[in-house]
């Protein structure tokens, strides 16, 4: 009894524990920029685990030999041999393939991780591919990119709106190194604020997003910056036909502490002085963006991270003056427990603000301006309980303030009043867990609730409505009385099925709640459109969607292949009344009518990832309509992004010589717009009449852009790169409708006509990129 | 609906000798219904930025011809009358003829159990006998019986109450020599505004023709600003002098006409008027039809509405 007892303790002392924990961080080795979403592959174990957004990963596994495969698309994989006996630190940096100046191809699959894993409905794409793909004015920009994948939409002509499976622009969530982003437009939308250089990774989410995130129904586009370069200063930059750009990073104290700092500036106006029209001539136009990041590694087990985003637009001309702009900044602090609890702590402010004028000397002078400032906290856990367990859980609560307009008089002569919107306050709070678990060497389940509650809190006077949304009294709160309270539970269930070694098929549900939304009733939108919380008379709108697919790739890797279908309901979704006033409005909510929605889809897409030619082809069938009591007599009408078909072609050649080119090609069925098919005399005008809301559609659209990138001679001793890219936006110069109005002819007022305006003939441009 | 305009710019203290720039209520001028002249700054900017590359050209359009409706335009007042009701068919958008009358119809108004017949004195214009004035604090109700069924049907009705009257008590003219080319004259008036909500028609006339002729110049507002208050010079016109059919010479006569309507005539109006903008992209949402009160998919209104009037003679210089 004694030697048994004896020999058990022995073994117990001597035998190696049963789980160890190999855990670390994924470099790029050149620069040391952690990889997001990099590949660890355990070659015994037939799995494996991706890195999460700050490169680290977490495996728990018994003792033994493994072989550990490291893998990024668009670097060299890395195996290696590890006698796992205890936990183990591999922190791994790969080489990139091939050096390339801000090109970097779409990473859809890591070595088979894109198939195992159940997410869907998501794609990542790395800094570069967005460069590789033809610009407009040679302005390269990552939600232009995004705008070409299947499920994406842009809205309107050139814009940066962008619709994801039939939902509103306003129902993507953007964020920049966490923090939201409210206005991802310059220049009335035709470049996204989002400078490509300072850009690490984007992932798009559609419909199914991550239950860590919400406040938005169709999808949540994940920006991610750039740490700077751990190993060396360097400079990175770019000289357009519209704007110049340049970035600096490098090691404040090496591999400890990065930064990168980086800005972008537009010209436009610097050539309005050789316009013809004098009176044009002083005006200003232009927009700039600054982004700052810093981070620093205390140890292995705590890192900080800093990062910074400013950015304007300012329009002048003789008469008045307009600014509007986005800043957020965010504070992150990365602490590992243990190797198998990652913890991440943000606090967040992001702001978004807009003010126009006229010029000071003017009589009546008077200066308008609008704000929305967040103010947010987030922790955020990674349980890696196994290799084939890992729990998500964490809290968020954000502080909104919205300043939806005042107009003050300036000078004393002035005889407008003040006027003033009153400022409503709310916060938004969130608890989320998820649980991803490989139930079987086919079958991995991922289930996850989000419960987001959303409060109004005082002091406000609020405005009550009767049934026919006509005001009906007020209602006094003090300050920081919460006077009303939305929850609600957000659902989502995914899993995949690994059909066979190169093939999953794939499902999920998810719910998302929307409590903000944007006063737009238009397709384009500008930048006075003013974000408003829900309310006691503001429902959120809620969106279920249910998504398929079959997922493909060929057994080299080079190909992929998927094959996605979706159905989404709409609840609560709000649409403004006929003749809705949207501007300055102190009785918004008036204008709000709320009804059912629902949209179906199906995605296709073949993409190419190895070789000379690389791209993608994709089709899109949806549908997406709206039904909502006031509206259109009640009936059903199609939701003004509703396209049934989209073919998107993208393709780059690069033969690795000094020549590459890169072509699109966007073919989509028009929008639907309300023509009039009569008219009614009454009053002395012919009043248009209309059967119905959006029962017809403009013209098709479609358009091709190219460009060519000529490389500088690459001699190894040279610390100077440098490459001229042309491109050519609407390459065979179609005209595509931006608006059809109808006109009453001047000289017979009995004809009337209809006529279509375009926004852009062929538009070439010319940029020189270089990197030291 | 109710606060279709906004302050800024609308105060109605006067303002002896000040400039300002300001859109007439009514023109058809790009903008938004009830939104301060100044929204079109912006607006001028963002055109701007356009211009760099936007361009037209007319395109043709294929709409269904046989969409059909019957058009409802007529009111009745407090004044003597005869009282017109005119009726008329949509026509094709495109066609470019006048909008063909719809005649031989049966059309009446019913008041308090009486029926009140209407005599088609021209083509598709009804009129009721002279020397009945609509009263205040009745209901109307407009009948319309036509020969032949028009979008599937062939009765339709259309249903006011008169409200009671409010009284213009004066107006006061004002000129801004610097506005617009020629300067231009402003009509404020002078008058109690009730407790209940309200909403106003101004009409102008020169020399007791009407100038204000067409919808889109009529000027409409509700009270959110001086509710229930005495109304001390409330702008109500606006004539500028380089249009010709609104200059004003010394000893011309201006007068105005208020006319106190329903919240859907208002309605009625401020729709079709920013109907008659067109829709841009950027700036304006979805058209749509603009709600009337005649029943069965008729399009137009028949209102009634007391009317008060007020003159001012132009001074000379």
């Amino acid at each position: 009894m004694v030697s048994l007892t004896y020999s058990l303790s022995t073994v117990a002392e001597d035998d190696p524990p049963l789980k160890c924990i190999v855990s670390g961080y994924l470099k790029d080795h050149s620069t040391g920029e952690l990889l997001i979403g990099a590949s660890v592959i355990i070659s015994e174990m037939r799995t494996g685990v991706v890195t999460n957004s700050y490169g680290f990963y977490s495996v728990t596994l018994p003792p033994g030999h493994y072989l550990f495969r490291f893998s990024y698309v668009g670097y060299t994989s890395q195996e290696r041999h590890l006698v796992v006996e205890g936990n183990l630190t591999q922190n791994v940096s790969l080489e990139p393939a091939r050096e390339e100046l801000g090109e970097v191809v779409v990473t859809g699959d890591r070595a088979g991780q894109d198939l195992v894993a159940p997410v869907m409905s998501m794609v990542r794409i790395s800094q570069g591919a967005i460069g590789r793909v033809p610009a407009f004015l040679g302005e390269v920009d990552l939600v232009k990119v995004i705008q070409l994948l299947p499920g994406v939409q842009s809205t309107s002509e050139g814009t940066t709106g962008f619709s994801v499976r039939g939902g509103n622009a306003d129902q993507n969530l953007i964020i920049l190194d966490e923090a939201t982003v409210y206005n991802a437009s310059h220049l009335m939308g035709f470049f996204s604020v989002f400078n490509n250089d300072a850009i690490k990774e984007v992932t798009l989410y559609k419909g199914d997003i991550p239950v860590a995130y919400g406040g938005r129904l169709s999808s949540l586009l994940d920006i991610r910056m750039r740490d700077g370069n751990a190993r060396r200063f360097a400079a990175t930059g770019s000289v357009g036909s519209v704007s110049s750009k340049l970035t600096l990073e490098g090691p404040l104290i090496r591999d400890r502490t990065t930064f990168l700092l980086s800005g972008r500036r537009t010209y436009a106006d610097l050539f309005l002085p050789l316009a013809k029209n004098p009176d044009i001539r002083d005006n200003r136009l232009y927009f700039y963006d600054l982004n700052l990041k810093l981070s620093h590694q205390f140890d292995d087990n705590n890192r900080l991270f800093i990062s910074g985003y400013a950015g304007r637009d300012i329009f002048k001309n003789q008469f008045a003056a307009m600014g509007f702009g986005n800043q957020t900044a965010s504070l992150r602090w990365n602490h590992l427990f243990s190797k198998k609890l990652f913890f991440n702590l943000t606090l967040l402010r992001s702001e978004f603000s807009y003010e126009l004028g006229t010029l000071e000397e003017e009589q009546n002078a008077f200066r308008w301006s609008s704000l929305l400032r967040d103010h947010a906290f987030r922790a955020d856990i990674t349980h890696y309980l196994s290799v084939n367990h890992t729990l998500r859980y964490g809290v968020a609560t954000t502080h909104h303030r919205f300043f939806p307009g005042t107009v003050k008089a300036i000078g004393e002569q002035s005889v407008f009043p003040d006027y003033l919107l009153p400022e409503q306050q709310a916060l938004e709070h969130a608890v989320y867990l998820s649980d991803e678990m490989r139930l079987s060497e086919r079958l991995t389940l991922k289930t996850g609730i989000r419960l987001a509650f959303f409060q109004n809190i005082g002091p406000y006077t609020l405005q009550r409505y009767d049934a026919e949304y006509l005001p009906s009294g007020t209602e006094e709160f003090g300050r920081g009385e919460v006077y009303h309270t939305w929850v609600r539970p957000e659902p989502r269930l995914a899993f995949t099925w690994l059909t066979g070694a190169h093939t999953s098929v794939k499902g999920s549900y998810s719910r998302t709640a929307q409590f903000m939304m944007l006063a737009q009733n238009s397709t384009a939108g500008t930048p006075l459109d003013i974000w408003f919380p829900a309310s006691p008379h503001v429902k959120p709108q809620l969106s279920d969607q249910l998504a398929a697919g079959w997922f493909g790739r060929s057994r080299d890797g080079g190909w992929e292949f998927s094959l996605e279908g979706y159905y989404r309901h709409f609840s609560a979704v709000t649409d403004f009344r006929d003749h809705a006033r949207l501007i300055l409005n102190p009785r918004l909510e008036g204008e709000l009518r709320f009804g059912e929605g629902t949209a179906r889809g199906l995605e296709t897409l073949v993409r190419r990832h190895a070789g000379h030619l690389t791209g993608w082809i994709s089709y899109t069938w949806s549908r997406v309509f709206r039904r909502i009591p006031e509206i259109n007599g009640g009936k059903s009408y199609p939701a003004p992004f509703d396209k049934p078909h989209t073919v998107n072609v993208v393709a780059s050649y690069d033969p690795g010589k000094r020549l590459s080119a890169a072509l699109t090609w966007v073919y989509a069925t028009g929008l639907p717009v309300t023509f009039p098919t009569g008219r009614a005399y009454v009053g002395n005008v012919l009043l248009p009449v209309y059967s119905g809301r959006n029962a017809y559609r403009m013209p098709d659209y479609h358009r091709m852009d190219l460009s060519l990138t000529f490389r500088g001679k690459n001699k190894p001793e040279k610390r100077w790169h440098g490459e001229w890219n042309l491109s050519v936006y609407n390459l065979y110069d179609r005209h595509n409708t931006w608006s059809i109005n109808f006109v009453q002819d001047e000289s017979r007022p009995e004809v009337t006509y209809a006529e279509k305006t375009y926004l852009f003939s062929v538009i070439p441009a010319i940029s020189y990129h270089f990197k030291f | 609906m109710e606060s279709k305009r906004s302050t800024t710019g609308e105060i109605h203290e006067s303002t002896e000798g000040g400039r300002f720039r300001m859109d007439h209520p009514g023109r058809k001028k790009p903008g938004r219904e009830g939104v301060p002249g100044y929204i079109m700054c912006p607006g001028g900017l963002i055109a701007l930025l356009l211009l760099f590359f936007a361009c037209t050209e007319r395109i043709e359009i294929d709409t269904e011809p046989e969409f059909v409706r019957l058009v409802v335009d007529g009111a009745l007042t407090t004044e003597a009358g005869p009282h017109q009701v005119r009726l008329s068919l949509t026509g094709d958008y495109f066609g470019g003829r006048p909008a063909p009358p719809v005649t031989g119809a049966e059309v009446s108004l019913l008041t308090a159990g009486r029926l009140l017949p209407l005599e088609e004195t021209s083509p598709g214009v009804y009129t009721t006998a002279s020397g009945l004035p609509g009263i205040p604090g009745e209901n109307y109700t407009l009948r319309v019986k036509t020969a032949s069924p028009v979008g599937g049907y062939s009765e339709f009705d259309a249903s006011e109450a008169l409200l009671s009257p409010v009284l213009l008590d004066s107006i006061q003219l004002g000129f801004y020599p610097d506005y617009s080319e020629e300067g231009m004259w402003e009509a404020r008036g002078y008058f109690r505004d009730p407790p209940d909500a309200g909403w106003y028609r101004f009409l102008a006339y020169r020399n007791n023709v009407l100038i204000t002729d067409t919808l889109t110049e009529w000027y409409v507002t509700d009270d959110l600003l001086f509710g229930g208050k005495y109304v001390n010079g409330w702008r109500v016109a606006f004539l500028q002098q380089h249009r010709p059919d609104e200059t004003l010479s010394p000893g011309d006569t201006l007068t105005i006409r208020m006319d106190r309507i329903s919240r859907e005539y208002a309605d009625f109006i401020l729709g079709a008027q920013a109907e008659m903008r067109g829709s841009w992209p950027l700036f304006t949402g979805p058209p749509a039809n603009v709600k009337g009160n005649v029943s069965n998919g008729a399009i137009g209104f028949f209102a009634a509405y007391p009317v008060s009037w007020a003159s001012a003679v132009v001074p000379s210089e």
